[in-house]
């Protein structure tokens, strides 16, 4: 390897990078939502226990892997798992999943996040200030999204201009690299972030009932219907594996973000401690601030009737939707609309920085690249990658970029990593490292857990959800006739991309082998 | 909000809280020096 690898500049630095990469706008939207149609204070219970057998575990590895496969200056997933197994000429090709899923993630990702810069750019303006329901609102996110044309936009330009701004800081933020660009991003980005929150939280919290008429609309009523535990709802099947989901989405785990930020450490460094902490700054920023934001306040504003169905209205809906109108209706609207949507934004930068790193450290440490070059082929290809989901959003291509990207490979990674770490490489040799330089020891049952319960999670997780969603999915059920060809157009792009992938793997192991280099 | 709900909160908030505040007290008792001079050691 020519040139030495980045480093991190301190070790809150890579906490609060991996916890700035955690945080994202499921804190804020997906969580509240999940819990409020799944048993209320009930879903903590398999929430809490998934993050004990499923989330930490994950986590522990992923950090383990990543600053195992960085003392052999592989940062990203084919070159790591080489490591583990030197022998298996194969090994290397399940890593593509690795670079694969972080990139599909990022070309979606990076264009949701301009709509929410874009949105505080209009709170600000007071675009959206006059609009009072429901059907006004998703009429002006429609217009906005370009589909379509109405009082509001006539056109993408605005959400393209949005997402130019934003594709541009992201690049930005990476050309700087991990030291000089991904850590101090977060050193401001996770405070502000906080800072947000807990203001929007305190302004929740102070609200009063809106009219005389509904008196039951208070603040600790709308905590009662986040909060009050429906504990029939965990005889559920689907109840635990929402709960799942959700701990997995939530900390960023089978992505490969986090075998690239830990490849950055030294090999003394403390893996333990730090992902606990990563872990439990994005709880905290979930359940005790994202639970405490969007469903409260829309309970005072829209009462208990219409709370189920704004519960299950999905995401966008409650963030760009819900939760403007709510705001629209206090004094000083502007400014908590802009605060709402300045953390959205930040809780997005700070992942998508992160999830476009896996490919440039790619390039960078098997292709012996210089980073500014990296960036910009990285930077040229996602652009030209992000079109389809601008130009076809109504086609369904972003929801079919998530389910691949952003679902199925991320269990399915998950899973490798796992086999791959406990069973291949041996649970004792794993227990060691993931102990070396720890500045905290796991209790002994955790071997236990991550040798078989986590497996045996992940392998139920998988099963359910291919029997339950996945099948129907991949065989378009649900799709409409007209944007089937969209679908079929957007699967042969992801196969392209991971085929793409895989021969650059293979290429960059020629390379080495020709030059006589250990293939470490 | 039920008794139960209360209860609910609080444990989450609680244990979420706490387990925050002692992972940062124990990072932070940890200086950078001190991982610098481990690593400089192994090197």
């Amino acid at each position: 390897m020519s040139a030495k690898r980045d480093t991190w500049g301190s070790r809150l630095a890579i906490i609060m990078a991996v916890a700035g990469s955690a945080i994202g706008l499921g804190n804020f939207l997906r969580f509240p939502a999940k819990a409020a149609a799944n048993g209320g204070g009930a879903f903590m219970i398999p929430y809490f226990v998934s993050f004990l057998l499923l989330g930490l575990p994950l986590m522990w590895i992923e950090w383990t892997l990543g600053r195992y496969g960085g003392g052999f200056e592989h940062g990203t997933a084919p070159g790591i798992f080489h490591s583990l197994l030197q022998k298996n000429r194969f090994v290397k090709y399940f890593g593509v999943i690795g670079i694969f899923g972080p990139l599909v993630i990022f070309i979606y990702y990076t264009y949701i996040e301009s709509w929410t810069l874009a949105y505080s750019f209009f709170a600000v303006m007071g675009k959206y200030a006059a609009l009072t329901d429901q059907p006004a609102m998703q009429s002006f996110l429609r217009g906005f999204q370009g589909l379509e044309s109405n009082a509001f936009f006539n056109g993408l330009g605005w959400a393209y201009f949005f997402f130019v701004v934003t594709f541009g800081l992201n690049i930005f933020v990476i050309y700087y690299g991990i030291r000089g660009g991904i850590e101090r991003l977060c050193k401001v980005a996770l405070p502000l972030l906080f800072l947000c929150a807990c203001l929007l939280v305190f302004r929740v919290f102070t609200l009063e009932p809106p009219t005389s008429i509904h008196p039951d609309r208070t603040i600790l009523n709308g905590l009662g219907f986040m909060w009050n535990p429906d504990f029939a709802a965990l005889k559920s099947a689907k109840v635990w594996l929402e709960a799942a989901g959700q701990i997995f989405f939530t900390l960023s785990v089978g992505i490969g973000v986090i075998l690239t930020y830990a490849s950055y450490l030294s090999r003394t460094d403390d893996v333990v401690l730090s992902g606990l902490t990563a872990s439990s700054t994005n709880e905290l920023a979930e359940v005790v601030l994202g639970g405490s934001i969007i469903i409260p306040a829309a309970f005072v504003f829209f009462g208990q009737s219409e709370m189920q169905a704004i519960a299950r209205s999905g995401t966008f809906n409650l963030g760009f939707v819900t939760m403007p109108l709510v705001l629209n209706q206090l004094p000083w609207a502007g400014f908590f609309g802009f605060v709402w949507f300045l953390l959205l934004f930040l809780a997005g930068i700070t992942s998508s920085v992160s999830l476009a790193q896996p490919t440039i450290a790619f390039l960078e440490d098997e292709f012996d690249i210089s980073r500014g070059r990296a960036v910009r082929y990285c930077g040229i290809i996602s652009f030209i990658l992000c079109q389809p989901g601008i130009i076809w959003l109504g086609r369904g291509v972003v929801d079919e970029l998530d389910f691949w990207g952003g679902t199925f490979f991320l269990v399915v990674f998950a899973t490798i990593e796992v086999v791959l770490f406990v069973w291949v490489f041996g649970m004792e040799k794993a227990w060691d490292e993931i102990h070396h330089g720890a500045d905290l020891t796991l209790p002994r049952f955790y071997k236990w857990i991550i040798k078989y319960i986590t497996p045996l999670f992940l392998f139920f997780i998988l099963g359910a959800w291919v029997w339950q969603e996945w099948i129907p999915i991949i065989f378009m059920k649900n799709v409409t006739p007209e944007c089937r060809p969209y679908i079929l157009a957007t699967r042969i792009m992801l196969l392209l991309i991971f085929m793409v992938l895989a021969v650059l793997v293979k290429i960059a192991w020629k390379r080495r082998k020709s030059r006589g280099e250990a293939l470490l | 909000m039920t008794i139960s709900g209360w209860i609910l909160l609080i444990l989450s908030w609680g244990l979420i809280i706490a387990l925050n505040v002692f992972c940062f007290v124990k990072v932070l008792a940890k200086k950078d020096d001190e991982r610098e001079a481990n690593a400089s050691k192994l090197d």
